[in-house]
């Protein structure tokens, strides 16, 4: 039976550098090809909040994006809390989920509060890195993406996402997070895209909570076929290099 | 060492590995090692001094219009070839042009410069005028973040002695021009009017760094652009209104072609010629793989860069019909893709062919899309004879979105043997 769900898509002008508010699209189109309605709403202030929000999308930004994208968010954190108390699943990216967490301290040494939907910080002090990884994600299924990200994200309280195999010196091992309703990463932009088992999982999730099981049909193996070959070439070349 | 031994050998060994087919910088390289100072010994006293034309995109065919336009002009230019951008480069071009003394006969040198590189060589030459293109999110992998960019080119533009002249479109290049007038730098502009920025469905595409920057820059533009329209534009400089055809359609031609007008009216002391500028611009074609049309065994293959976001939808949004055989090749030449994702594909309704390492990114995205495409053939020679043969079939032409690396290879395979960068 086709459902009507709607999807909470945070600053996407102001987080959404490198493909990253790209995530809405793709649990969109995972949920759309088992028959269901999606909608896909911007939010830019608390003015564009939907009735319902099934599902709130963040995605990554640059440095000069930090001030001006926190200031904007603390005119959300009440919406946020009620999206979160509703029940709402939450994925971000990147600088969008060092936002969303407890607090991130700049390169600058600033530290800016974090909207606390996340129980992660995040310190931009350290080094960047930028390049190709792969590792197993929490149910041991290959999983690779890239990751172009400064400092460091201490993760609080949940499942990391993935282990990375191999990381690069100073890259650590544990990647991302996974809790209640929570998915964060700092792969980039289409990290659901190479790693369809992740948007699987999420809307999986999010039907469940309506009572309802997940349709796997052509798409979605058509997508996890082309997402393993992609991976595939992630890791050929990662293990060249070695 | 001395100045001629050095030239004698940079010729050497420029003449044996043009022997061994296309060229490389290596001659150039060697050059610098023998002979640190020599771009400052051999370009550092041109009469009309030294112009350098960086940004993330455009400084190719900037260059390229602003040495035509100079030469058209009866100025000997000295101009580094396309793409050949970084010192080595830079001096692979001097041992081309100099003679065994070391002298390059020219009355000014206009250099494209890599935004990393640029201080690099503002080192090796001090620049008189620095222009700059746009800063737009490029190539992330390797510079991190468009705020590192845009500080390299704050830091080039400072260098200039006599001024610098930007894009105004940009809001990036005002906030960089406004920082560097504040300490004392002369900064000219050239401006877009609101017609012409209409005419490209994304604009300019700025990098979002300064898109609420209140400030504007001082004085009146060096030239406007006042429409454009496919291949054609109408620039107002010096008082006059003239029209032009571009080397390609599109907002971003008609972009360059402005700042090369107006860099041409400042260096030469607002002396420009409106007929000879019309005349020169109208002469210009693409630059080297930047929506040129190759010939492979019959088949014409239009070959559209996607060097980066701002590249690639700059050129989507100057397609206005939906092209019939598509081919998508794209490699390691682009570490992280991620940023098609960003991109509206506009008229391209499907794609027949996809190539490269990756291939099949393109093709996760392009389910996501929902827009179908056809086969992955991951070599590219193979693809190549399969999309000729698709186009003979169909009888229609090839338009081809590619990397720069996928550029450079097809162009190979087609026997295009020149190569870029090298002269």
């Amino acid at each position: 039976m086709t459902q009507w769900f709607t999807i909470a898509r945070v600053l996407p002008e102001r987080l959404g550098l490198n493909g990253s508010s790209a995530s809405a699209e793709i649990v969109a189109m995972t949920l759309r090809q088992m028959g269901h309605e999606v909608a896909i709403v911007d939010i830019h202030g608390p003015q564009d909040a939907p009735g319902t929000v099934d599902i709130v999308t963040v995605g990554s930004g640059s440095t000069s994006q930090i001030s001006p994208a926190a200031t904007e968010l603390i005119g959300l954190v009440r919406l946020f809390q009620s999206w979160k108390q509703s029940g709402a699943y939450w994925i971000a990216l990147g600088l969008g989920w060092d936002l969303l967490g407890e607090a991130l301290i700049t390169a600058g040494g600033d530290a800016v509060p974090g909207a606390g939907v996340f129980p992660s910080r995040a310190d931009h002090r350290t080094g960047r890195f930028a390049g190709e990884v792969h590792g197993l994600d929490y149910r041991g299924r290959e999983s690779a993406g890239y990751i172009n990200q400064v400092g460091t994200t201490e993760i609080l309280e949940g499942q990391s996402l993935v282990t990375l195999q191999s990381p690069p010196e100073g890259l650590p091992v544990a990647e991302g997070v996974r809790g209640e309703n929570l998915f964060a990463t700092r792969l980039g932009g289409p990290a659901l895209a190479l790693n369809p088992h992740w948007a699987l999982d999420i809307a999986s999730d999010v039907l469940l909570s309506r009572g309802l099981e997940p349709e796997i049909g052509e798409f979605h193996q058509r997508v996890d076929t082309a997402a393993a070959e992609a991976r595939s070439r992630i890791i050929r070349r990662l293990r060249s290099r070695r | 060492m001395g100045k001629v031994p050095s030239f004698v050998i940079a010729k050497l060994l420029r003449f044996l590995t043009r022997l061994r087919g296309g060229g490389s910088a290596f001659p150039g390289l060697v050059l610098m090692k023998l002979r640190p100072q020599v771009l400052r010994e051999t370009l550092g006293s041109l009469r009309l001094g030294t112009v350098f034309v960086s940004g993330s995109n455009g400084k190719s065919t900037t260059t390229t219009m602003i040495a035509a336009l100079l030469r058209a002009h009866g100025i000997a230019v000295f101009s580094n070839p396309a793409g050949g951008n970084l010192p080595q480069g830079l001096a692979s071009a001097v041992v081309g042009d100099a003679g065994l003394g070391g002298r390059v006969s020219a009355d000014i040198a206009v250099v494209e410069v890599d935004e990393a590189y640029a201080g690099m060589i503002a080192d090796a030459l001090t620049p008189d005028w620095v222009v700059l293109t746009n800063i737009q999110v490029d190539q992330l992998n390797r510079f991190g973040e468009p705020e590192n960019v845009y500080r390299m080119l704050r830091d080039l533009a400072a260098r200039a002695t006599t001024g610098v002249l930007v894009n105004a479109g940009d809001p990036n290049l005002v906030a960089l021009g406004a920082e560097i007038a504040a300490r004392g730098s002369r900064v000219e502009f050239v401006d877009l009017s609101p017609d012409a920025l209409a005419s490209a469905r994304h604009g300019v595409v700025a990098a979002p760094l300064h898109s609420e920057a209140p400030e504007s820059l001082q004085g009146s533009p060096a030239a406007v652009l006042s429409t454009t329209s496919g291949a054609r534009a109408a620039i107002q400089v010096e008082g006059e209104d003239i029209a032009l055809d571009l080397p390609a359609p599109g907002l971003h031609y008609a972009v360059d072609a402005t700042l090369a007008v107006g860099c041409v009216s400042l260096v030469s002391g607002r002396n420009l010629d409106p007929q000879i500028v019309a005349h020169s611009m109208g002469q210009s074609v693409p630059v080297f793989g930047r929506g040129e049309t190759i010939s492979f065994k019959g088949a014409d293959i239009a070959l559209t860069m996607m060097k980066n976001l701002p590249s690639l939808q700059a050129n989507l949004d100057a397609m206005t019909e939906s092209p019939e055989l598509v081919w998508v090749a794209v490699d390691e030449g682009t570490p992280d893709p991620s940023w098609i994702y960003d991109v509206e594909l506009g008229v391209v309704d499907h794609v027949d062919v996809l190539t490269g390492t990756k291939a099949w990114q393109w093709a996760l995205f392009l389910d996501y899309r929902g827009i179908p495409y056809g086969r992955v053939i991951e070599d590219t020679s193979e693809a190549l004879l399969e999309v000729r043969r698709m186009a003979a079939e169909k009888d229609v032409a090839v338009t081809a979105i590619v990397n720069y690396e996928q550029m450079m290879l097809i162009r190979r395979l087609a026997g295009y043997k020149e190569l870029e960068g090298v002269r």
